[in-house]
């Protein structure tokens, strides 16, 4: 190197030109790097489409669009019937007492406390059973709903023990004025003990028929 | 030689790699609802899907309607769709995205977003059975569903509500197009 004179080194232009380009490559951000040429062109990245939408799946409208008016209606629907369920088996208990006290109610006393006892209780059925009705029959209807499965059971014996407990306490009224007036039961008033156990009867199916599986 | 080659690799790479498109042919979905008295399902037919496949991933979206489930008694499925809110919110929808390479038949574990009941609930890595015919590929699972990921108040019969758990059991047929 010391005998050498800067004018003679030959390979120092083009030493001096790599180190710059060497430089500025490395300072540069390697998009800017001009002479780097791409070996392709640029190209955008390909577009994703578009993700699948709800609206692609072509459900009908109504079927897509909330509607409060009917979430309402179930809610109410809900609660009467709640309401229903409840009742329903709170009256199993007083029923069930009638019926019990109703194998002493008879006698040929003229005065029975066991024949109050049972009247009174007939009459907490009753009224029961009543407001129990009333939340299935108030119960909203949601239209378009075919009904299905065991509900099926539940509703036709309604047919039975609806009208039994409309009979019932009519024949057992007829039936304590003829025991209280000394008299033999006797004529239609005679049917309420069947008639009470056929209406007790549909009804405790009635219950079991939503609460078991059969 | 080497030219023939590299056309070939690059054509099968980008057939894997299609902007294919799956379209849900045939579904089943059962929901189970435990209850000391009663063992329920309520099964669906009526979903429906799409997939969207681009740069080697595909997107899917399922959607069925709520009062699509049939759990063989009407009054209880006015019941469940009173409960799980189903006027206000119509749709189960599902989202999934899962490598187009991992559409083949085997088992495949996917990240599901469903949303139900006005609800967002995210599983992860829920493995699903796959098996591919031709075009189509049949697909089996269960979704590990529970009322409280919905915040849905439990149904009771007799003062005893029902098990938290409501497994979902999928069986789908998607056909790619």
């Amino acid at each position: 190197m010391c005998g050498v004179s800067r004018a003679e080194n030959v390979a120092e232009p083009a030493l001096e030109f790599g180190i710059a380009r060497a430089v500025r490559n490395a300072f540069t951000p390697p998009e800017f790097v001009a002479d780097t040429p791409d070996p392709e062109p640029q190209t955008n990245p390909p577009q994703k489409p578009q993700q699948p939408s709800l609206g692609d799946l072509g459900f009908p409208t109504s079927a897509t669009q909330p509607n409060p008016q009917e979430q309402a209606r179930l809610n109410k629907r809900s609660h009467m019937l709640k309401m229903h369920q409840r009742l329903g088996l709170i009256t199993i208990a007083p029923l069930v007492a009638t019926v019990i006290t109703g194998g002493f109610a008879g006698g040929r006393a003229k005065q029975s406390d066991m024949r109050d006892v049972h009247a009174a209780l007939g009459g907490i059925s009753g009224g029961l059973y009543f407001a129990t009705a009333y939340y299935s029959i108030f119960a909203p209807r949601m239209a378009g709903t075919k009904t299905r499965g065991p509900i099926r059971l539940h509703k036709a014996l309604a047919w039975i023990h609806g009208p039994g407990m409309v009979l019932t306490p009519i024949l057992g009224v007829m039936a304590f004025d003829q025991k209280n007036a000394g008299e033999k039961v006797h004529g239609i008033a005679s049917a309420h003990g069947p008639v009470a156990i056929v209406t007790a009867g549909a009804f405790g199916l009635a219950v079991a028929s939503v609460t078991f599986k059969f | 030689m080497h030219k023939i080659t590299v056309v070939f690799i690059s054509a099968v790479a980008t057939a894997g790699a299609s902007d294919a498109q799956w379209a849900l042919e045939q579904s089943s979905l059962t929901y189970h609802v435990s209850h000391p008295l009663h063992q329920i399902d309520g099964v669906s037919h009526a979903a429906r899907g799409k997939g969207v496949c681009s740069s080697g991933e595909c997107d899917f979206l399922i959607a069925v309607p709520v009062k699509s489930f049939d759990s063989g008694d009407s009054n209880r499925d006015l019941h469940m769709l009173q409960v799980t809110r189903g006027a206000e919110y119509p749709l189960v929808t599902v989202r999934t995205k899962v490598p187009e390479s991992d559409l083949h038949s085997g088992t495949i574990h996917a990240d599901l977003e469903v949303q139900f009941a006005g609800q967002t609930k995210q599983y992860k890595q829920l493995a699903f059975q796959l098996t591919a015919t031709g075009n189509e590929i049949h697909l089996s699972g269960t979704i590990p569903a529970t009322l409280a990921d919905f915040k849905i108040e439990p149904p009771s019969l007799l003062s005893i509500p029902v098990k938290n758990e409501i497994p979902i059991r999928v069986e789908m047929t998607w056909r790619r197009s």
